[in-house]
């Protein structure tokens, strides 16, 4: 089964070289098929045949295969950029180093490296080892202070997901099926017609097919697996909610507030204080707010209007609402002083111009401050989710411990819970190399879809 | 600036590195980081312990630190080691007891784990009940247990550094919960059992003249009270807590762990199916279900919980014995009689008994001799009578020797303060069997998780409770297989 893989990889290595490359050399076929074989058997190596082991399922193998096909493609990579280099291609296409001329230092080429170092012991030390100790405890199960760790393999990963393989396979690929579909669609339709607003609408749907195929792919739990797929459930509708509460809610205000009106420097200043707040305080204080008993909230409401205010704790809606009130009014500060700041690039001129050409307010926001504004909310957006990623745990913790019996459970929570609280450091691994997993994907989509759309100035 | 952090990280590297032994002075700085650094969700505690040290460390010049980590971050218990350390240290100069507060058990367990194995271990640590086999079967890097016992450590004196032994004295529930294999490991501290706490105002007005002791009679007095025309919103709550499950199944005589409770041998199965489990779900859901109780929606949620009790949210609410000084004030000042009285019990069945609830100080092994001593006395001079005394005045724990009760009814305390004695009582009138003492499981933290989350869904999305438990208690067996596998031997 193993060879198998390690096969199919030596077949496919040429296949990427022959795609990258005009008229390579029968050396460079070579080449490509021994580094895709080494990129592929790097985890096998690592982690030994466990995956192919008497006992093991289909899911095992494919995790196995996707890791392999994984280093696999990296190392092709890799080894494209090394030809592209030889052959005086400039592999980096980006604007900004196209300007800039090369140059060297002096004294040798070791006084870059000596001149990084202190960063990179730092980032080696506290980043990489304890990632790469975080990927081998992620196939284990252990326990502080256990006197042994067992090897499990995949195990803690396969546990969260569905145990059917096939579907594992298939879910993705429909939902790639569906995202090129969609484009291919938009491609073949013009501008203004009906069979584009349905492209349109398709690439929106196809997009979602991606979370629904995540959420089909994850465990619903029983027979021995964990309930993966609420918590994914409740970390995209968490997520989403924040994001969207807290960037929209920020331009929102900051727009209002860039508006020249009396003392605006104070408000400006006033509106950004939230930011300074941890997350833990700001999870205290809409406790404080909402609480049934101590709430004041729920305690004016009672008195003044006498409605007797829901316990938010036990229905999952306002649980997950009052997540998203916490954390999106933590970041909002954030948001606004971003936006704050970008509003002051936004031109005049264009704003004055188009006032002139009888543009009413919403549309000079829409047509002309929010495309000027684009790289601040794609920067925004970005350290936005991994703000809801990452940050929510104490606001959580104080407001609802999880509950309505783990509604407002998000990946995040259930890794300290599992992984620190439990103990289970094998299990809350294996969780956090999965959030991780899904911040880089997030990320890179980002750059590929919405980085595509921004426009930074210039010619 | 960048140099200096570098600077910084080889120093630190080198005291993470550095095999000294823990005794002297330079190394206890080092000590603080390693733990700040490793146990990384410690920042705020630890920020605060350092200035702690900062403070202790110049009174003392070539004094032996022990180092004694407690879990609790309140300002009246953590304000109490604090002093009790203070005390000790000036009636013994040559040492210098050291209190570092953490957030919670788990943070200082992990924390002295981690501390262990960078060479620079605590001395003392404070570490809960349900987390004694836990404890027990801790091992550092090299394999060897992390913890002595303290029986063996006293090795039969009965004074240490001029202070009297006091282990002896400990009470039967105490003493019979902790002890394991024949032999105390750890020294009793903060001890306590879950009481129940009645609005006796709105008892009265509804009738009812005494605290229901029976579910049944809860189940009337209830009825009652949710009759009355300016009636509280619910009737009766406590938190959310594994621990009262554990309560009632000692009351029912149901054990939770095979092998006796885990007290005869390993626990290796572990039973949320039992007829008492279900017994005492399905009484708690009728209970909420008829609204008479109420849940805040918040798990292990104590602060909460006594709010509403406070605020006359409810006429009644069971809860620690820990805070039967706190609720006598709180009650006192919000104007209604309160009584404490035994946890509700099932009628149906024979009562056999409430266990205890709280934690002991476990002593870290590797100490020389001189440091050991000091440890040694210090935790006998930490429960001696008058100290004992004290702290049971200050919160509700149980006073944990019996020299110390007496002392109490010596001066007529339990007059003065008859809720004080609910608890001690409840626990002497518990027969000594596995299911009153409680169960010794393994993961079991992880487990008490499984049953709260459990109980959570049944509470609130109104799931049956067979089922539900029965998903749960798959759950809890492998997780305690796993942890048998890894600690089994």
């Amino acid at each position: 089964m193993l060879i198998l893989g390690l096969v199919v990889a030596a077949i496919l290595g040429p296949a990427y070289v022959w795609r990258n490359n005009d008229n390579p050399s029968a050396r460079r076929y070579g080449i490509g098929s021994a580094v895709a074989v080494l990129g592929a058997a790097v985890t096998p190596l690592a982690m030994g045949r466990c995956a192919f082991e008497e006992g093991t399922s289909g899911v095992d193998h494919l995790l196995a295969y996707s890791l392999m096909a994984g280093g696999a493609w990296l190392s092709l990579i890799v080894l494209q950029s090394l030809f592209d280099r030889a052959d005086g291609r400039k592999s980096d296409t980006s604007g900004m180093t196209g300007e800039i001329r090369t140059g060297g230092f002096r004294l040798g080429w070791w006084v870059p490296w000596a001149l990084l170092s202190p960063t990179l012991i730092i980032l080696i030390i506290f980043l990489y080892l304890p990632a790469i100790q975080t990927f081998t405890l992620s196939t284990q199960l252990a326990k502080l202070g256990a006197p042994k760790s067992v090897d499990v393999c995949f195990s803690n990963f396969t546990e969260l997901l569905i145990a059917d393989p096939w579907k594992l396979v298939a879910y993705p690929l429909l939902a790639i099926a569906a995202i090129y579909g969609a484009r291919f669609w938009l491609h073949r339709s013009s501008p203004g017609t009906w069979s584009r607003k349905g492209a349109d609408i398709a690439s929106v749907f196809a997009m979602l097919s991606v979370f629904i195929a995540l959420y089909a792919m994850f465990s619903p739990g029983g027979g021995g697996q964990v309930a993966y797929r609420p918590v994914y459930l409740n970390t995209v509708i968490i997520t989403v909610g924040i994001v969207a509460f807290g960037m929209i809610g920020g331009l929102a205000v900051a727009y209002l507030a860039f508006r020249t009106i009396r003392g605006g420097s104070v408000y400006r200043t006033l509106l950004i204080w939230p930011y300074a707040i941890s997350p833990a305080v700001a999870g205290v204080l809409f406790f404080m707010i909402f609480d049934p008993t101590a709430g004041i909230f729920t305690h004016v409401m009672d008195t003044w209007f006498g409605i007797d205010v829901p316990n938010y704790r036990e229905n999952a809606l306002l649980a997950q609402a009052s997540i998203i009130l916490a954390s999106g009014w933590k970041i909002l500060g954030y948001n606004i002083l971003f936006y704050l700041a970008g509003l002051q690039t936004v031109s005049l001129d264009q704003v004055e111009a188009a006032l002139i050409d009888g543009a009413s307010a919403w549309q000079r926001f829409v047509k002309i401050v929010l495309p000027a504004l684009s790289p601040i909310t794609f920067f925004l957006l970005v350290t936005n989710l991994v703000y809801a990623f990452f940050e929510v745990y104490a606001t959580i913790d104080f407001m609802t411990k999880g509950a309505p019996a783990g509604k407002t459970s998000v990946a995040i929570y259930e890794i300290i819970r599992v992984g620190v609280n439990n103990g289970d450091l094998g299990r809350g691994a294996a969780q956090s190399v999965l959030l991780f997993a899904a911040v880089i994907a997030i990320t890179l989509w980002q750059f590929r879809t919405t980085g595509e759309r921004v426009t930074y100035g210039g010619a | 600036m960048r140099y200096l952090v570098l600077l910084a990280v080889v120093v630190l590297v080198a005291a993470a590195c550095s095999s000294d032994d823990s005794g002297s002075d330079t190394t206890a700085a080092g000590d603080e980081t390693t733990t700040t650094a490793a146990a990384s969700d410690e920042t705020t505690t630890t920020a605060a312990a350092s200035d702690e040290t900062t403070t202790t460390a110049a009174a003392s010049g070539d004094a032996t630190t022990i180092d004694f980590w407690v879990a609790f971050s309140d300002e009246a218990r953590l304000g109490f080691s604090e002093e009790k350390a203070a005390e000790f240290n000036a009636k013994h100069p040559e040492y210098n007891v050291q209190v570092t507060s953490f957030a919670s058990y788990n943070d200082v367990f992990d924390a002295a784990v981690l501390a262990v194995d960078s060479g620079e271990p605590p001395g003392l640590i404070h570490f809960f009940e349900a987390a004694t086999r836990q404890a027990l079967d801790a091992v550092g890097a090299d394999g060897n247990p992390i913890f002595k016992s303290v029986t063996d450590a006293i090795a039969g004196r009965t004074e240490i550094l001029g202070e009297p032994v006091v282990l002896d004295s400990v009470v039967d529930a105490a003493r019979n919960y902790y002890t394991v294999d024949g032999s105390f490991y750890s020294m009793p501290w903060n001890t306590s059992s879950t009481v129940m706490f009645s609005n006796m105002d709105i008892l009265n007005e509804a009738g009812i003249t005494e605290p229901p002791a029976t579910w049944a009679d809860v189940e009337t007095a209830c009825a009652a009270i949710m009759a009355l025309p300016d009636a509280p919103s619910g009737c009766i709550t406590w938190p959310n807590h594994s621990w009262f499950v554990e309560q009632s199944l000692g009351q029912q005589g149901e054990l939770l762990g095979n092998n006796d409770n885990g007290r005869s041998a390993r626990a290796t199965e572990v039973n949320l199916e039992s007829d008492g489990m279900l017994a005492y779900l399905d009484w708690w859901k009728g209970l909420d279900d008829s609204g008479y109780y109420t849940y805040s929606g918040l798990q292990r949620d104590w602060d909460g919980t006594t709010a509403a009790y406070f605020a006359t949210e409810v006429a009644m609410i069971v809860t620690s014995s820990s805070d039967v000084t706190l609720i006598d004030e709180g009650a006192l000042g919000a104007g209604f009689t309160n009584v404490t009285s035994f946890m509700p019990y099932n009628g149906d069945v024979d009562y056999v008994g409430n266990l205890i609830g709280g934690a002991t100080i476990w002593m870290l092994d590797g100490m020389d001799q001189t440091t050991e001593d000091g440890a040694l006395a210090f935790l006998n001079f930490f429960s001696n009578p008058e100290n004992a005394a004290a702290w049971h005045q200050l919160t509700g724990y149980i006073p944990i020797t019996q020299d110390a009760v007496d002392l109490l009814e010596s001066q007529g305390w339990y007059e003065e303060s008859p809720n004080s004695k609910v608890a001690s009582d409840q626990l002497a009138a518990a027969e000594n069997t596995p299911a009153s003492l409680g169960a010794l499981l393994g993961n079991f933290v992880g487990i008490r998780d499984v049953i709260t989350i459990a109980i959570e869904d049944i509470l609130v999305n109104d799931v049956d409770v067979a089922t539900r438990m029965a998903a749960a208690n798959e759950e809890a067996n492998k997780s305690l297989s796993e942890y048998e596998l890894l600690f089994g031997g």
